[in-house]
């Protein structure tokens, strides 16, 4: 890890106009628990349904959009990234300082929310846990995804979202084989793993799901490294 | 460094520069001009082969299920099993909002973003075009590429309805509605993504903030519409939240106005609420305009 | 009737007056708006074209007022921005003929125009390839020619040498020069370096903190002094003594020895203690201005 570049990466992800977006997202789903319990005191289950449904399909993939490619794109768009490449840092370490700091911003503003929501909703310590649990599983893995995807692609945003809205929501409702490539539902399977029976309904077994994690997480960071060694840079947009 | 012009011996006649004494446009057909170059470049007219993917993509996208449906239209009619269209006309952008926020959301950026991060601002200011000439071509330009992706499949649909022999009466009168519907979607989407893509120079910033307010707004305020409706039994409150997402306020519009069916978990639940509805679609838009002209008052030049 | 007339424009931001009550006239012809950085030039332009709003003081141009007749200005001057705004993905041509039906040409005589337009700046095959991988001389020829594409009666050139090589801030000073001569459009050109607008300016407005320094012809201002500038290979003190000695007033600048020039036996005078001292002459000749001399007040300390 290298302090200096955690230190601007942090600068340039959580700076000015990223951070408003990122915090309001927070604040969101702070907001939608407290309403949803004030306007339908139901059953905790229901609170964990809503849960679910705005984060693990939602928030979750678009916030790990946004921190991955938040990353590294800045600097790669200003063609700042020079300067960075220029120094005797070695590439893997690059890309783990900055995942160390979309991982941080996935814990303070994601998952936190995350745990706080569930327990303004009532759900029980275990649900609370589980879905802690999940949301770090499932922002790690998008921000290392969505991380690398900026390294290959200049339409890393386009494509993160073509993934993020038609792949991660159709996927859930449609076409069962293809569940086991939805990163949601990987989260989801370690969450019904931790949560009471039932709170949660998951489609990948356990050890498939944990195994796929944590595949994407090492290959994607040492893939990540290899791509940024081979980085070219385009004047034009 | 290229040659300079040289004229040898009687090929090539220097002619020197010529004055130009030709018409001079009038500052509305300027504004028309820049509209559009606008709408062109919604869908990527004019412009390198990949920028026309998206939005040619998602026309397609759009298309497509309607032409499933006129198809479904015309043979369900004729087993005998049809009376009238699988999918009511004001039900279709809802379903199809993935498609219309990822064509909004790449072409607002594409408009004004890349004229702020390059700085050509003031090549447009210094001729004879106003910051609010300027702010009036992209937003309507905008507003009419989002409309002509959401009429088309509304016609391909109508014309399956008529081809199916439904009656043609009501046929014209529900598409005509879902029409203005589509105008109303088009100026509030168009609105809110301009906006958000007039506040960054990138574009990719740009594209991912546009998304996640359109989506995730969708999402909550769905959620919680069902939520609150079903389980908590209040659908008048539910009907209330849906003035919190673009989608869902333009649906409680048509409930409203059209005294269609809603598309959500629960429309407006009365004249009050739908007539909140369409004042706040309606202040959505003049408040889009209205920030969008400070912004660009307020550009560094 | 001038082309360009202010009258007490002031531009106050919180912390910086970038204009104080200037008050000038400037006539057809290429004119120089010189100053340091942070003068004011670039501010002025803005002003003229609408582009910011001055604090007080009124300005017209060509007869338009900026305030109340902007959109009429606006359609008979062009400007060329002093920095980047080249849209990357554009080819010259696109952007100069978008340019030009911006400036309310209409489509065909817009295609036209862009064309004969990045002809006369120089822009030949290149014009086709997007203005991203251009360079920075051929950025500043787009940036000339989208001004120049619609024809009108004034440009406003802001440093349109910046960032050019020497080869390449000759050929765009001639190119400026040709504009007024060859194309008949006045022109206002800005620079901070003062000895290049001497070459091709008809006229010179200097600025130094947002006030008016000076302002005059370019024939004013370089005119011959009454004074002989003369460089000979022996020591200049020993020639100074020389000289002195003769009778003739002289002081010593550097390696030169300025003369004061009383009549034309001056000349001969000083070519006799040359040959008679074998002082060994290398240049005699009259001593002209130069711009820079306003801001050096040292240089234009005149001996009499």
């Amino acid at each position: 890890m290298n302090r200096t570049i955690i230190r601007l990466t942090a600068q340039g992800m959580l700076g000015g106009r990223r951070l408003w977006l990122l915090g309001a997202l927070a604040a969101l789903i702070l907001v939608i628990a407290v309403a949803t319990r004030l306007l339908a005191p139901g059953s905790p289950a229901d609170g964990a349904t809503v849960l679910r449904t705005i984060v693990f399909s939602t928030f979750l993939p678009l916030f790990g959009l946004i921190v991955g490619t938040g990353a590294i794109a800045p600097e790669i768009d200003d063609g700042s990234v020079v300067h960075l490449l220029a120094k005797p840092v070695s590439r893997h370490t690059i890309v783990q300082s900055k995942l160390v700091v979309a991982v941080g911003a996935v814990v303070a503003l994601a998952v936190l929310p995350t745990v706080l929501a569930a327990v303004i909703l009532g759900t029980g310590a275990q649900t609370v846990l589980a879905f802690g649990v999940g949301a770090l599983a499932a922002g790690a893995v998008y921000a290392v995804l969505f991380l690398l995807l900026t390294l290959l692609t200049r339409h890393a945003v386009i494509i993160g979202l073509v993934y993020a809205l038609i792949w991660e929501s159709l996927v859930g409702s449609f076409v069962p084989g293809a569940r086991n490539l939805s990163i949601q539902q990987w989260a989801l399977s370690i969450t019904d793993a931790i949560a009471p029976a039932g709170v949660v309904a998951a489609d990948v077994g356990l050890g498939l799901a944990c195994g796929l994690i944590v595949a994407v997480l090492v290959v994607g960071t040492w893939y990540a490294g290899n791509r940024l060694a081979a980085l070219t840079l385009a004047t034009e947009d | 460094m290229s040659s300079p012009d040289s004229a040898p011996a009687g090929v090539i006649h220097n002619i020197g520069y010529r004055g130009y004494d030709g018409e001079r446009l009038s500052r509305r057909a300027i504004t028309l001009a820049l509209y559009t170059h606008g709408l062109r470049g919604a869908f990527g007219l004019g412009r390198a082969a990949r920028s026309k993917v998206i939005p040619m993509g998602m026309a397609v996208v759009m298309l497509l299920p309607a032409v499933v449906l006129a198809v479904v239209a015309v043979v369900g009619e004729q087993m005998g099993q049809l009376s009238g269209p699988v999918v009511p006309y004001t039900r279709y952008a809802m379903i199809l909002q993935a498609a219309l926020a990822i064509f909004v959301a790449v072409a607002a950026p594409q408009s004004v973003s890349l004229d702020l991060r390059f700085h050509s601002l003031p090549l447009y200011l210094a001729r004879p075009l106003a910051r609010a000439d300027y702010v009036r071509a992209k937003l309507t330009a905008l507003t009419t590429a989002v409309f002509l992706l959401l009429a088309a499949p509304l016609l391909v649909m109508y014309l399956g309805s008529l081809a199916a022999g439904f009656d043609a009466a009501s046929e014209t009168a529900d598409v005509a509605q879902a029409l203005l519907g589509a105008l109303l979607y088009a100026a509030v989407l168009s609105s809110v993504s301009l906006v958000i893509a007039s506040l960054t120079s990138r574009r990719g910033f740009g594209i991912a903030a546009i998304v996640t307010v359109l989506v995730l707004s969708y999402s909550i305020v769905s959620s919680m519409q069902g939520v609150i409706a079903f389980d908590a039994d209040d659908p008048t409150t539910a009907g209330w939240v849906g003035l919190f997402s673009p989608m869902t306020l333009v649906d409680g519009v048509q409930v409203w106005a059209f005294g269609v069916t809603t598309s959500t978990p629960a429309g407006p639940p009365n004249d009050l609420a739908g007539a909140a509805f369409l004042l706040t679609s309606l202040a959505v838009v003049a408040l889009g305009y209205v920030v969008l002209n400070r912004r660009y008052r307020k550009v560094k030049v | 009737m001038p082309v360009i007339s202010t009258e007490r424009l002031t531009k106050r931001y919180p912390r910086v007056t970038a204009l104080d009550a200037l008050t000038i006239d400037i006539g057809d012809g290429v004119t120089g708006l010189v100053g340091a950085n942070g003068a004011g030039k670039s501010t002025l332009l803005k002003i003229l074209l609408g582009l910011t709003e001055a604090t007080s003081g009124t300005a017209t141009v060509l007869g338009h007022d900026i305030v109340s007749d902007g959109l009429a200005l606006r359609s008979r001057v062009g400007y060329m921005p002093e920095h980047d705004c080249l849209p990357g993905d554009m080819s010259a041509t696109e952007l100069v003929v978008h340019l030009a039906r911006m400036s309310g040409l209409p489509t065909s005589a817009a295609r036209e125009r862009a064309a004969d337009t990045l002809r006369h700046v120089g822009l030949y095959e290149e014009r086709y390839r997007p203005i991203g991988g251009y360079s920075t001389g051929m950025k500043q020829r787009v940036k000339l020619a989208q001004a120049l594409v619609h024809d009108p009666d004034v440009v406003f050139l802001d440093e349109p040498t910046n960032g050019l090589d020497p080869a390449g801030r000759d050929e765009m000073l001639s190119l400026v020069r040709r504009i007024h001569t060859d194309f008949g459009i006045s022109v206002l050109v800005t620079s901070h370096l003062l000895g290049e607008l001497e070459r091709i300016c008809d006229g010179v407005v200097i600025i130094d903190g947002g006030t008016l320094l000076r302002s005059s012809t370019v024939a004013d201002f370089t005119r011959s002094s009454d004074r002989l500038a003369l460089e000979v290979l022996a020591d200049p003190d020993d020639a100074l003594v020389a000289l002195a000695d003769a009778g003739l007033e002289v002081v010593r600048d550097g390696l030169l020895l300025l003369v004061a020039l009383e009549d034309d036996e001056t000349y001969d005078k000083v070519r006799d203690v040359v040959a008679d001292q074998e002082l060994g002459l290398v240049r005699l000749a009259p001593r002209r201005h130069h711009i820079a001399e306003v801001f050096d007040e040292e240089a234009t300390r005149v001996i009499s």
